[in-house]
């Protein structure tokens, strides 16, 4: 009785404590199911995805091995007065690209080898950019405490939702008139779950 | 009230199976580190067979048409991402098979057909089942699965929405609810102000 009760709890301010984590993953993932609609909605207004900042002139060696890029990208944020979360990306051999990204603002930076040149630009405003990029925020590849702070958070959700589905069935199992319908739901979500990864 | 907790009970139970996937897929994306020895000590795509494309492909047929019409040879209909590569003059096909994706290249000029596999990895399996998304595609089960996702979205909202409602209910419980409920808000409201 005493652990049950303790379940009860459990589930239920687990369940408070993640809203917030669930209203995003759930609100970011309409966007991400809906893409190509936000995309026409958007292109429809006609405005460009990217505002052009400034240009620098810029002349570094960029390292062959992609091991170093990210190195790399941390010279060419410091260059272009950029501060926190990035990835760099070999857009083409003349291209490299550091994104700069935070949850509400996103900021590219092209260096363009053979021009010798910086190209700062910030990505214009979009909720379901916004939505898809904190859905997507790691963490841990960031060195920085706040960053990885995150991503300690973002695996104690994980962890939280995992205890959630496991104390929701320790509450349902005592349930004896709710036992054979809930085991059909059951049994319909595994199977459903199982045959369309195999399907697909 | 008992309708109310019987839906938040159902929609749990059917939908464990995602929750699971997707709270052990992020845990597994969030540790990519963890798994890249995992990924790069197996090679990459690995030869499974090579045959000849007897058939016919009109030159004037788009790469789509194409890379259906070589899928379907093969019996390998389903969703798929085609790209041209003019350097090699040859068909790419990532069939995006969520247990075994397979690349498929057709090299016109002799009408050669190389299948390539990869190493089963749990984690680029539990990655690909996160990311599966299915409005674009043709294929039934790609629906089925998109309207899942979809349904699990408006079911996540229920069950948040559900909960406050039982929780309000539970006079004996409003007070720890509460640090709880604002102690989470509060953490998010935090991350999103300063990441």
């Amino acid at each position: 009785m005493v652990i049950q009760h303790f379940n009860r709890r459990l589930h239920l301010y687990l369940g408070l404590a993640l809203t917030p984590w669930m209203l995003l993953y759930a609100a970011s993932s309409i966007p991400f199911s809906h893409g190509r609609f936000f995309d026409d909605l958007d292109k429809a207004k006609g405005q460009p995805n990217w505002i052009r900042r400034a240009e620098l002139p810029y002349d570094f060696p960029v390292p062959q091995d992609d091991a170093q890029l990210r190195a790399f990208g941390a010279r060419v944020m410091h260059a272009a007065g950029l501060d926190g979360a990035f990835g760099a990306y070999r857009q083409s051999p003349s291209q490299v690209n550091v994104y700069h990204h935070s949850v509400w603002k996103s900021t590219q930076v092209k260096y363009l080898i053979g021009e010798k040149k910086l190209v700062v630009e910030d990505a214009r405003f979009r909720w379901d950019h916004m939505l898809t990029g904190f859905h997507t925020k790691g963490g841990f590849e960031q060195e920085s405490w706040l960053h990885e702070s995150w991503g300690l958070a973002v695996d104690l959700v994980s962890l939280g939702l995992i205890l959630w589905v496991a104390s929701g069935f320790y509450m349902w199992i005592p349930m004896r008139n709710l036992r054979r319908s809930g085991l059909y739901a059951l049994t319909a979500g595994i199977a459903s779950f199982v045959l369309l990864v195999w399907l697909l | 009230m008992k309708l109310l907790r019987r839906i938040h009970l159902y929609a749990g139970l059917f939908l464990a199976p995602w929750v699971l996937m997707y709270a052990i897929s992020t845990i597994a994306m969030n540790h990519r580190e963890l798994f890249r020895e995992e990924a790069t000590s197996n090679p990459q795509w690995q030869k499974r067979s090579e045959s000849r494309f007897s058939g016919v492909l009109s030159t004037d047929a788009s790469i789509d048409q194409r890379a259906t019409t070589i899928l379907a040879w093969l019996g390998q209909d389903g969703a798929y991402n085609a790209r041209w590569q003019a350097q090699r003059g040859a068909l790419v096909i990532q069939r995006q098979r969520l247990i075994d994706p397979l690349r498929i290249t057709y090299t016109p000029s002799d009408g050669r057909v190389v299948v390539e596999g990869q190493p089963t990895r749990t984690s680029a399996l539990l990655e690909r089942m996160h990311r599966r998304r299915g409005f674009d595609r043709d294929q039934v089960a790609d629906d089925i699965w998109a309207f899942i996702v979809d349904a699990f979205i408006v079911v996540m909202i229920f069950w948040v929405i559900s909960g406050f409602i039982l929780w309000w209910q539970m006079k004996v419980t409003r007070r720890i609810g509460f640090v709880f409920a604002l102690g989470g808000l509060a953490i998010f409201a935090f991350f999103a102000a300063v990441l």
